[in-house]
């Protein structure tokens, strides 16, 4: 699937943190997250889910198509371009207006 | 407001908002207009940047505005005192460890060119205490004092008189930074004895973002950090010796300036001492309190800033949660003042809350509600 992606501002010690945008909310965007640890909290006003699979941190709201992506900071360049390679990959064809 | 009234606004540490209607009317009023300096600074022309010196003064406590020199933040004013003051290899820089980037980051370079910097810790609300700036000051001998008039991440107010009087026992300057105070908590230059002082428009002073400076006292000169165009003296190969126009090289935010006069005016008569913030933020750090929470408290005089953690869930996710499924507007993280979290046992980053006059008890409660569902369920 298509996708964008943005440098997000975070004010914590060695931050990596990118934002994707991309044609499935969440909540199908968990579907294609095999292997991955899964956490999903349904109490809160807009549920949120988080995933995270060998330091990589994914963190959205279900109803959402916005995914923010926290990198590890020793390894965040080839994560990145793996991560996105693997976007590519999954979800709907076309997408992003 | 354009859509946002969905949200629950409390990152005004960083900039305030919203803004009293009478800014933005300014601002488009400004663009639309004939640039101020049409005619050259003559009686036709209006000097915005003159009439915000004027306001300011009164803010800051001092009679002579013609020594505000008008830039476009506090960071610009910091940079313009600390690079342009006159340091040698050797001299000593005292400051505290509350300091923003904004001072950290200028004192770095200035190591690097053999001037020696000396921070001193504050206690673990944040607050630079008299006693420990007393005992540096007396051993270290240092030619300038910085230090921040209020914490960033703990909204802990320093006493700028008493720890200005405490460096002037060495023969040191100060410079003070007032971002966090101006427009928030009564500022008293003169008073106070200070040589220098950095201030922004766009926290307490309610105005834009693009506006800010410094203040020098009189009698003391500062080498022009940036040099250009003045308008004036143009025959000069250097700046002019004169304030503001020493500091001042370019053309000015004529717009934001605009905007900046609105929201100074607005202040004027309606005083910030006069709002219910320090109720409203009462209840906040209460309410934080009786949820469990750890919350800096620093007691005394505070801004309405409060950093707090969520007992087994990281800043960045509980940020993430109330931003995201609460639209509740905050902060997460070192807040650009990495020192000071060593000094208060938060090194990991607080979340932080920082209120303004317009804060209401129902937003607080909102928070509040929010913070509750999140420890109720250690976060997602």
């Amino acid at each position: 699937m298509k996708y964008r992606w943005m440098k997000t501002e975070n004010c914590f010690s060695g931050a990596r943190t990118f934002e994707y945008e991309f044609p499935m909310a969440g909540e199908e965007f968990l579907s294609f997250l095999e292997g991955w640890e899964v956490r999903v909290n349904r109490k809160f006003r807009r549920p949120v889910f988080s995933a995270t699979r060998d330091g990589l941190e994914m963190k959205g709201i279900l109803a959402s198509h916005v995914v923010k992506v926290n990198f590890t900071e020793a390894g965040w360049e080839q994560e990145k371009e793996e991560l996105e390679a693997w976007l590519e990959g999954i979800g709907p064809e076309g997408g992003l207006e | 407001m354009n859509g946002c009234e969905q949200y629950i606004y409390m990152n005004n540490a960083a900039t305030s908002w919203p803004k009293p209607p009478q800014v933005a009317r300014a601002m488009a009023e400004a663009v639309e207009a004939l640039p101020g300096a049409a005619n050259r600074g003559g009686l036709r022309d209006f000097d915005v940047f003159g009439e915000v010196r004027r306001e300011l003064a009164f803010w800051m406590g001092i009679s002579c505005p013609e020594q505000i020199a008008l830039g476009c933040n506090s960071t610009w004013g910091l940079n313009q005192a600390i690079f342009g003051y006159p340091l040698e290899a050797g001299d000593v820089v005292l400051f505290s460890g509350a300091e923003h980037n904004a001072v950290l980051r200028p004192l770095f370079r200035l190591e690097q060119k053999g001037i020696r910097t000396v921070e001193v810790p504050v206690n673990g609300g944040g607050r630079l205490e008299p006693a420990s700036w007393e005992r540096a000051v007396r051993e270290y001998g240092p030619k300038l004092c910085i230090f921040t008039h209020a914490s960033n991440v703990t909204g802990a107010v320093n006493d700028a008189k008493a720890l200005t009087a405490i460096g002037k026992t060495a023969g040191a300057d100060v410079l003070l930074d007032l971002s966090q105070t101006l427009g928030c908590v009564p500022v008293r230059l003169s008073d106070w004895g200070v040589d220098m002082a950095a201030f922004t428009g766009h926290k307490y002073l309610l105005g834009p973002q693009g506006t800010g400076g410094l203040y020098v006292r009189p009698g003391l000169s500062l080498s022009s950090h940036m040099v250009g165009g003045t308008g004036v003296m143009s025959d000069l190969k250097d700046m002019p010796a004169k304030m503001p126009l020493r500091l001042e090289a370019g053309t000015g935010n004529e717009p934001s300036y605009h905007g900046l006069l609105a929201a100074l005016v607005w202040a004027r008569e309606n005083s910030a001492e006069e709002s219910d913030w320090r109720t409203v933020f009462g209840k906040l750090t209460e309410g934080l309190l009786g949820l469990g929470c750890q919350v800096i408290v620093p007691g005394g005089e505070t801004t309405p800033v409060v950093s707090f953690a969520i007992p087994g869930v990281p800043a960045g996710e509980a940020a993430d949660i109330l931003i995201g499924s609460y639209d509740i507007i905050l902060r997460a993280g070192l807040h650009c003042a990495p020192d000071i979290m060593k000094d208060i046992g938060m090194e990991g980053g607080t979340l932080r809350l920082s209120l303004s006059r317009f804060t209401t008890k129902d937003e607080v409660d909102a928070v509040l509600s929010a913070v509750r569902d999140i420890m109720e369920s250690g976060g997602v």
